[in-house]
């Protein structure tokens, strides 16, 4: 994700830039399968389970990791880490050109000040060196490129971006809506999701066509992903070198000039160790990856990791807590039904700790979810045979609704990414050991969210309503976070205010790294916002002769 | 006579103008005409044509393809052969074996020999059993081991409805499925849409 944008921005700024990848290359015409048809898939769908047990245990937990798309995934096997007893952690990776931009969730939502000014409010941590003023134009930025599309709510709490036109909402979510606007007023405001998907024809790339799947690839380009829209244009400069296959080892330090002189890159088909130099560094392999890089980089100076004099370097991991919310039968729209596979569903804006104080948790979560009818899969349970339960299954089962909290994360020491030097991935690269476990806070969330997802349904008169409040481990909302945070004090903080190292001056790190909470929204355009700032803040520096 | 005219004709209730020890050789010929199927590599033939006309039974030939017609059977068998595990795989087979039983114990022959109405009656009696398991196995605070034929017609039911609404016949004749919609909207009349739209 950011990787592309640091691409883009340095090349387009006048800059040769070589990109190094870890993984294979990604070639569109070959590798996107998102039209291929069920009935062409061995499984079926239910996808190879047994290479799945022994390759992608870990990576086929996840949802958008299924029999067409896990080659969009890492191999577990090759891609080891270790965790804390006790604590598990999922780290869901991609490891190929484009990354996790091919298989992202797509939404995109803008932080505010309360969200900024949260760890200073609470006392938490250590406060943002930066406030929404600072970042707004590189959102508008941002956006400008990826093209966004959703509806302008004019929310204090979760600013509007430049839209493009909104997806429809299908029936049985207007129905929420509208029931809920009698019920809660404006406090609980249900809108269609915020996504990096066009809805009309954007810079070259064209909108959506409703085929479903985007984490399966997109060959019309609708959705964003460094491999459709920022890595064509960092090509198009003709400063771009993008060389795949090549694992980072380290980042090369002359402790003299006090500068970052390159990085040590292991070539994956060959095992041969490359050096390659640069007049600086931009880390964009993910908050767990690049510090990994810089665990590895240490010298006798940084004896705990390249630019980490102040300690916190892989500590203050986070990552949203997720998996609390109900479904149920809503009622109405008997003879009514949503045509197209959309890909993208409804978000509630955060309404806990807005306006008032909630006396049991800080901060709050946002709602995904949305309406559907359930298609031919509910026959399994039924009992039904023949003629006339074959028809049965032609019209689709009554109107659900689903709420799907996503909440913050509170930023804690004591959650921490550290090397396991016994534990090596299949390049001889030592791997991670995590410590990562919920607070209380994030687990009082969780809980909140299955209670106001059914308060929510019993309002607007549901039935069957089935609240849950699953216990998942951190990593599951792969928004994993903070463990090279930004500061005003290189004393508690790893990277100034535009994500250059406070050690090493001509080193960046602008991926969830940077972090310093979490808020509850999908952080990855907040990512991209930050690197097209620190890029430009970089090349402005280096006009100035200060890089 | 084929055997699919011959399952056609006994879904739609017809009765055959044949003494009933034909009617049986009738049947058996017809399961034997299995010249464009690969053999089956997990279920021997008689479990293979048993599953084969339990699915037929499940998802019929109507005016759109049936389970036999898409080769549910050959999905079944290749879940059972190369995605099962080895308690999955003990339990189907188990519970194949045990529709026999019920149906000797019921009418003094194998499932496949038995008549259409026969066969309903133990098709209900087997869903009745899969909705007190799930019923019981959801109060309970451990699930005791299930009974071979119940965890097995639950797998039946998924793998069956799987294999045909996964077909490309089932997929795009009976559910017109459409690779690219175009477009989405999102509150459409029900009789006049084509494709619920829901992915595969």
């Amino acid at each position: 994700m950011t990787g592309g944008w640091a691409a883009k921005e340095l090349t387009e700024k006048g800059l040769r830039t070589l990109v190094l990848e870890a993984g294979r290359p990604t070639v569109p015409e070959q590798d996107y399968v998102e039209h291929v048809p069920v009935w062409e898939m061995k499984f079926r769908g239910l996808g190879d389970r047994r290479r799945q047990s022994a390759e992608q245990p870990i990576q086929s937990t996840c949802y958008a990791c299924d029999e067409w798309s896990a080659k969009f995934f890492v191999s577990d096997k090759e891609n080891p880490y270790t965790t804390a007893a006790g604590k598990p952690f999922r780290w869901i990776r991609g490891r190929q050109v484009g990354g996790r931009s091919i298989t992202w969730g797509r939404q995109s939502y803008r932080w505010s000040d309360l969200d900024f000014e949260g760890n200073l409010r609470d006392g938490i941590a250590i406060d943002w060196p930066i406030r929404y003023a600072d970042l707004a134009p590189w959102y508008d930025y941002v956006e400008d490129f990826i093209g966004i599309s959703g509806e302008a709510l004019g929310l204090p709490q979760l600013p509007d971006s430049k839209f493009l036109p909104p997806m429809q909402l299908n029936c049985g979510e207007t129905f929420v809506r509208d029931e809920l606007a009698k019920h809660f007023g404006g406090e609980r405001v249900l809108t269609i999701g915020r996504a990096a998907i066009l809805t009309q024809d954007h810079r070259g790339r064209a909108a959506c066509h409703y085929c479903g799947p985007c984490e399966r690839g997109c060959i019309t380009r609708s959705y964003f992903s460094s491999v459709n829209a920022t890595l064509p244009a960092a090509e198009k400069t003709g400063r771009m070198t993008l060389r795949p296959y090549s694992v980072v080892h380290s980042v090369s330090f002359d402790a003299k000039t006090r500068r970052a002189t390159g990085v040590r890159v292991i070539d994956s088909r060959t095992r041969a160790t490359v050096e390659f130099r640069a007049k600086a560094v931009f880390l964009c392999a993910s908050a767990l990856e690049s510090v990994r890089i810089l665990f590895n980089s240490a010298t006798p100076e940084f004896s705990n990791g390249l630019a980490n004099s102040s300690g916190e370097l892989g500590h203050n991991l986070m990552d949203h807590v997720k998996a609390g919310g109900a479904d149920a039968i809503i009622p109405g729209n008997e003879d009514r039904i949503d045509v197209g596979r959309r890909p993208n569903g409804v978000y509630m804006p955060r309404f806990r700790n807005v306006k008032t104080k909630h006396p049991d948790f800080l901060r709050g979560y946002g709602f995904q979810g949305g309406g559907y009818r359930p298609g031919w899969e509910r026959g399994i349970a039924q009992t039904g045979f023949g003629p006339d339960f074959k028809k049965s299954l032609r019209r689709p089962g009554p109107w659900r609704f689903s709420f799907y909290g996503f909440g913050e994360c509170l930023p804690n020491h004591n959650n921490f990414a550290e090397l396991d030097k016994e534990a090596v991935d299949a390049w001889g690269v030592p791997t991670l050991k995590i410590h990562c476990s919920w607070s209380a806070n994030e687990l009082a969330l969780r809980k909140d969210m299955a209670i106001a997802a059914a308060e929510m349904l019993a309002a607007v008169g549901a039935r069957s309503i089935e609240p849950f409040a699953t216990d998942e481990p951190p990593g599951f909302a792969i928004h994993e976070m903070g463990t090279a945070r930004m500061g005003r004090d290189p004393k508690t903080s790893v990277l100034n205010s535009f994500n250059q190292a406070h050690d090493v001056k001509n080193l960046f790190i602008t991926d969830g790294g940077a972090m310093v909470s979490s808020s509850c929204v999908n952080p990855s355009l907040t990512y991209m916002a930050l690197t097209a700032r620190a890029c430009d803040y970089a090349v402005q520096q280096m006009k100035k002769g200060e890089l | 006579m084929e055997r699919r005219e011959v399952l056609r004709m006994l879904a739609t209730g017809a009765v055959l103008q044949l003494a009933p020890h034909k009617m049986l050789v009738v049947m058996r010929e017809a399961r034997a005409f299995l010249a464009n199927e690969s053999a089956p590599r997990t279920l021997n033939a008689h479990q293979y044509a048993t599953v084969k006309e339990m699915a037929e039974m499940i998802l019929p030939a109507t005016e759109t393809p049936g389970a036999s017609d898409v080769g549910a059977g050959e999905f079944i068998d290749l879940i059972l052969t190369e995605w099962s595990d080895e308690g999955e795989r003990t339990r189907f087979v188990a519970g194949l074996d045990d529709v026999d039983t019920r149906s000797k114990r019921l009418f003094g022959k194998d499932f496949v020999d038995c008549s259409t109405v026969q066969q309903a009656e133990i098709l209900v009696a087997l869903g009745e059993k899969m909705a007190e398991d799930t019923e019981r196995l959801r109060n309970q605070a451990f699930a005791n081991a299930e009974s071979p034929d119940a965890g097995f017609y639950s797998m039946l039911r998924r793998l069956t409805l799987t294999a045909y609404y996964t077909s490309e016949a089932g997929a795009t004749q009976e559910l017109h499925f459409e690779i690219i919609p175009g477009d989405f909207k999102g509150c459409e009349p029900l009789p006049t849409v084509k494709e619920t739209g829901k992915r595969p």
